[in-house]
């Protein structure tokens, strides 16, 4: 049963290219003030939309600021939401799944009732009509998004907790007189390791793309240096050439760091679920 | 891969797991089960309306000002402000302030746009053929392509074509609809020329029969392949998996040892059995769907709800917003509920137990 994450996401070529993709990004927005000699809202000398030279690796945008800098700034942002909106969504997710799954009872019942409820919700869209009136900041943007994504997580971790629940162990520590909180925190927190780190990396990989589309509509918070923003801008100069390193580059580096998300969970989920792996065809 | 999607899973294995735990329940409890499915919905209808009601309410700040937005108080005078006050019943008690917002809601009145000079619900009407056009076309078209491709996949797993499908398809899942949008705008608009650059018809092209139908063609052909293309993936995947699981099953063995056609295995029993949980997906991927068209619309100034909602967002039109938004939330809802009464019906596991 026990399945040990990290192993099965470094064993499995598409799971090895993700963590490559993600490092990479990570490795940017880390060293971000190493990379570069500008700050990403300084205007530089150059004249505006001057095409990529030695000074100005991806040339500066109409308001004559570094795009390398800003791009590289912007993972910063991205990758802030992703931590913290997996953080915070998951931790949400783990409790209410698992203590609905150990209770049960009206207390269960309300919780899978709010949980499809929000299922049926489109959260996009309530996350653009909060985010219209309240213009969030990273911290608010991650409060947000993660009040919208967890109830996905919690339908899973309840399913999971309610199989683990009926192992042995969990009966045997249950004869010899532990309560819930022992149970819980001893027998099956442990076990729902790799689930939840599943479902963190959804929510991550929603998280990015959720905050680069709210910057996209253009309305995040405007001091906030997003790809989704960029991007925004950008596409209004299509006419240019300079979709060619100000409006590419910066829809790459947002795809790197989805991709890199979603091959990473896509190796997690399939080693979740034993039917899917690659083993030839039938059982 | 739209935002939603995320959400609510990549049609990998929690989507998975999520479709298959919509579904049992239905074997058990499928008497409570239509009161439980309309329970769901009321509740999230009052979600979303309390929402839209506390919203610009609980904001710090002047109400009228959070309702309609700088711009408009502008140009505002005592007289105009103390009609809005009473029109929004603000001089009243917050409970009867929810009960005007209600029954204004149940006589259709959304509110008026100044930014158009028209009642919102008139405004949204006339932008919403545009969206159901593009938003039903990818529906359909992605999951007959998913469904098709899944099927192929799981049915050869491991072999070069499923692996080489898989890849492709999660690269494909990773990349943002708009960013895929934008792409073919640059490669189909810009660079070579080929497809309109925005809009959904030719302005002032006075084109009739055969030729409206291509030039409608023409312009939605961006648009639609940028959505279908990253709509697809979570369908494929679904289906996918849900194949794998099946030809788990001891009657493909039974099916195999009575010596069946190979292509027979695959369509008719495994195929079929592996419909279960696609379907009960369509309606989970629904609001993806329809947010993904909102952003695709952006991109290509496709004049539907999206490029509206868009423009109502540069303008700060808040009852536009609000009104755009509502209306989204209820179709989506209205639809998933219909999908999943339907559902319920279609499921002759369901059906018997009455």
């Amino acid at each position: 049963m026990h399945i040990d994450p990290l192993g099965e996401v470094f064993g499995r070529s598409t799971g090895r290219i993700g963590l490559l993709l993600l490092c990479l990004m990570v490795g940017l927005a880390l060293f971000a003030p190493l990379l570069t000699p500008y700050s990403p809202s300084q205007r530089t000398d150059a004249s505006a939309f001057s095409p990529p030279s030695h000074d100005h690796p991806l040339g500066t945008n109409d308001a004559r600021q570094d795009i390398w800098t800003r791009l590289i700034y912007g993972a910063r942002t991205s990758l802030s939401v992703a931590v913290g909106v997996a953080l915070l969504s998951g931790l949400i997710s783990a409790t209410i799944g698992s203590t609905s799954a150990i209770f049960g009872g009206i207390y269960d019942r309300f919780w899978m009732r709010v949980v499809d409820a929000m299922l049926a919700i489109p959260a996009v869209i309530i996350v653009i009509l909060v985010a219209t009136y309240l213009q969030p900041n990273l911290m608010l943007m991650i409060v947000l998004i993660s009040a919208m994504s967890w109830p996905g997580g919690a339908r899973v971790i309840r399913a999971q907790t309610l199989s683990l629940k009926e192992r042995m162990h969990v009966s045997a520590a249950r004869t010899f007189g532990a309560g819930w909180r022992h149970i819980l925190c001893r027998h099956i927190l442990p076990d729902l390791g790799p689930v939840l780190l599943a479902i963190m990396i959804q929510d991550a990989r929603a998280a990015v793309f959720m905050e680069a589309g709210l910057s996209f509509l253009g309305i995040a918070d405007p001091s906030m240096i997003s790809w989704g923003k960029m991007m925004q801008y950008a596409r209004v100069f299509t006419y240019l050439d300079v979709w060619k390193w100000w409006l590419l580059p910066t829809g790459i580096a947002l795809s790197i760091t989805l991709v890199g998300l979603s091959l990473i969970g896509y190796s997690l989920e399939t080693a979740l679920d034993p039917r899917l792996k690659d083993n030839g065809r039938g059982a | 891969m739209s935002m939603d999607d995320l959400i609510r899973g990549s049609g990998g294995w929690i989507d998975y797991t999520i479709a298959r735990a919509l579904e049992w329940p239905g074997k058990a409890f499928s008497i409570l089960c239509k009161g439980e499915i309309l329970a769901n919905y009321v509740i999230a209808i009052l979600i979303i309306l309390s929402l839209n009601f506390l919203l610009p309410r609980m904001l710090p700040g002047d109400p009228l000002q959070a309702i309609y937005g700088n711009e408009a108080l502008v140009a505002m005078t005592p007289q105009l402000e103390a009609d809005l006050i009473h029109r929004f019943s603000l001089d009243l008690s917050i409970d009867q302030q929810f009960i005007a917002y209600l029954s204004a809601l149940a006589r259709g009145d959304l509110g008026y746009s100044y930014y158009y000079g028209e009642s919102v619900s008139q405004v949204i009407l006339a932008f919403l053929p545009w969206t159901i056009l593009l938003a039903g076309s990818a529906m359909m078209i992605s999951t007959v392509i998913g469904l098709l491709l899944g099927m192929e996949s799981g049915y050869r797993r491991g072999q070069p074509l499923d692996k080489l499908l898989l890849v492709g398809v999660i690269f494909l899942s990773g990349l943002p609809d708009f960013f895929i949008g934008i792409l073919l705008l640059i490669v189909f608009a810009v660079s070579w020329r080929v497809l309109p650059l925005s809009g959904a018809l030719t302005p002032y092209g006075d084109l009739h029969g055969v030729a409206l139908a291509l030039d409608l063609l023409r312009h939605l052909a961006a648009p639609l392949a940028a959505l279908v293309m990253v709509r697809m993936t979570s369908t494929y995947l679904l289906t996918r998996n849900s194949m794998i699981a099946t030809l788990g099953e001891r009657y493909i063995m039974t099916a195999r040892a009575k010596g069946c056609s190979e292509r027979r295995i695959q369509y008719m029993h495994a195929g079929r059995n592996s419909l279960l949980p696609v379907v009960t997906s369509v309606g989970l991927h629904l609001p993806n769907i329809v947010t993904g068209a909102l952003f695709v619309e952006i991109v290509f100034a496709y004049p539907g709800v999206g490029w509206l909602l868009y423009n109502s967002i540069l303008t700060r039109d808040y009852p536009l917003i609000q009104g755009i938004l509502l209306m989204v939330t209820l179709s989506v809802l209205t639809v998933n509920m219909a999908v999943d009464l339907a559902y319920r019906r279609l499921d002759p596991r369901v059906g018997n137990a009455h």
